[in-house]
């Protein structure tokens, strides 16, 4: 098929960027969207011009790193996908395609596509772990997690930290995210002893970072290749509010 | 005192005493709602309530600046975080669409993305209303010495108060419909056992609201009348009753009644 990429570019973080026009005369139906991306960086190499920089790594759809918002829509079109996972059939011939980077004061530009995503390392670091060694894999059932916690648990923490639920905010907040990262740990025994510094410290981070509020639009859920829910922000709501008021910190 | 600081700075903590101010300032609209529904039962039920009301000297001044209150906190607090969030985006994308399943426009006319504007619209309409009904602004030689329920006809026949306070009425629906759910969500109230009820609470609450007070200057034009005339030596229709009052034939009844006076 014949594809009209519209790519945003931009040489590096402090350089305006401008989108350019590129025409791929043929795209198979069967490539992913990122490997339609490596053939367009060939032809550019082939013709002596500067590729397109684009994150990626397992592309399989497990690692978070591929960020993409396509044609207005974080990872493309399709619900509890990744970019990676996006494949040319999804499209037809002579189609326009619009290719932007995650946009938030939080994640400048760091060249084209690729956007820096360190804000979220931050607010882990700031409370997203639990602090004691768990040490060996103790015996069953000797610390007992209620079934429902522990797939709830697990449901938080398959967020694998894209930035899509910041990227299709109207207001760039972060709450999807850190809501799953304070759920994962507040559902489980492990996390109970750090439960109200964690998101009393987090939530400092995340408003430091320059991430805006939640209006409650649930368009992070929807964009969420995870399918994190926005329940675990109202849980994050409740974690805070208590932690605030019963803090002795 | 630090942590209370720093909690309301957050964005959390913020967006949580707008949901509780929220949910206030709705208890005064259903309070101020079932007031008003007690015209259509009556102009005598309803001028004995307002009587009664502002009788409450020390409980309307303490309501009233409550009120002021919980408005200014509503707002202001409001006005920040939305200026939080449109910093901490930039630089706008060219193309924006929805993935929710039922919304395919971006950032479509929906309650949730302009709840500042309607915000903002109903606080000027609110001070319209205050204009028309406390400080009595706008007509207040038309309704001088008018007893509570002729004021109120009187102020909404007129075609403009009329219009605004359908436009106010719908605005107000608007802003609820989205507020009045989100609140839970905010204040963390959730559970799949309750997410229908808090889904559909705001719409119901917000249809309720809005067009139960969408009804009154409608009923104004719909209900026969003739205005009255205006009685200079009758007390302010927000005054405290006193003696005077109670003993003079009521504005409502027919104008060959009021004829009938003695003296």
């Amino acid at each position: 098929m014949k594809l009209t990429l519209h790519i945003w570019r931009q040489p590096n973080t402090e350089a305006d960027g401008e989108f350019k026009t590129y025409e791929l005369p043929d795209v198979s139906e069967h490539m992913s969207f990122l490997e339609m991306l490596d053939v367009l960086n060939e032809k550019l190499i082939s013709e002596g011009q500067e590729p397109v920089a684009f994150d990626h790594d397992c592309r399989e759809g497990i690692c978070g790193t591929c960020s993409l918002m396509i044609n207005g829509q974080a990872h493309g079109p399709d619900r509890e996908t990744t970019a990676c996972q996006l494949h040319m059939r999804r499209f037809k011939d002579g189609d326009e395609i619009w290719i932007e980077p995650w946009r938030a004061k939080a994640f400048p530009v760091i060249k084209d596509l690729v956007v820096n995503r360190s804000a979220f390392d931050r607010i882990m670091q700031a409370g997203g772990y639990v602090s004691v060694n768990t040490g060996n894999a103790p015996d069953a059932n000797s610390t007992i997690v209620p079934k429902q916690n522990a797939d709830l648990a697990f449901d938080a923490a398959t967020c694998i930290g894209c930035g899509a639920c910041v990227a299709a905010c109207k207001n760039a907040s972060a709450m999807l995210f850190l809501s799953a990262k304070v759920s994962q740990l507040a559902l489980l025994p492990q996390g109970q002893p750090e439960r109200k510094s964690r998101a009393i410290n987090m939530l400092k981070q995340m408003d430091e970072e320059g991430f805006g509020n939640c209006t409650n639009t649930n368009e992070c859920e929807a964009a969420c290749p995870a399918g994190i829910s926005v329940e675990n922000i109202a849980r994050l709501n409740r974690q805070y509010v208590s932690a605030v008021l019963t803090s002795r910190d | 005192m630090s942590w209370v600081t720093n909690a309301i700075k957050s964005s959390i903590g913020r967006k949580f005493l707008v949901a509780c101010t929220g949910l206030l300032l709705c208890g005064f609209l259903v309070a101020h709602l079932i007031g008003n529904l007690l015209m259509y039962i009556g102009p005598e039920v309803y001028n004995n309530y307002a009587h009664t009301l502002h009788s409450q000297e020390y409980l309307i001044k303490i309501a009233e600046v409550g009120l002021l209150v919980l408005f200014i906190a509503h707002l202001w607090l409001a006005i920040e975080a939305s200026g939080r969030n449109r910093a901490a985006r930039q630089t706008r994308y060219a193309v924006k669409k929805s993935k929710l399943p039922n919304r395919k426009i971006p950032f479509a006319i929906t309650p949730e993305n302009y709840m500042l504007v309607s915000g903002i619209i109903v606080l000027i309409f609110l001070c319209i209303h205050l204009g028309d009904f406390t400080f009595n602004l706008t007509m207040p030689e038309k309704i001088e010495g008018l007893e509570p329920y002729d004021k109120a006809i009187v102020i909404m026949r007129s075609p403009i108060s009329a219009i605004a306070y359908v436009i106010g009425s719908l605005l107000l629906m608007w802003h609820l419909w989205h507020g009045a759910t989100s609140m839970f969500q905010t204040l963390g109230l959730r559970h799949p056992k309750y997410d229908g009820l808090t889904q559909n609470f705001g719409p119901v609450f917000a249809t309720i609201i809005g067009l139960g007070f969408a009804t009154f200057p409608i009923y104004a034009w719909l209900v026969p009348y003739n205005p009255p005339a205006p009685n200079p030596d009758a007390p302010e229709a927000h005054g405290e009753p006193d003696s005077h009052s109670m003993n003079t034939i009521p504005a409502w009844q027919p104008a060959s009644d009021r004829n009938e006076l003695p003296g």
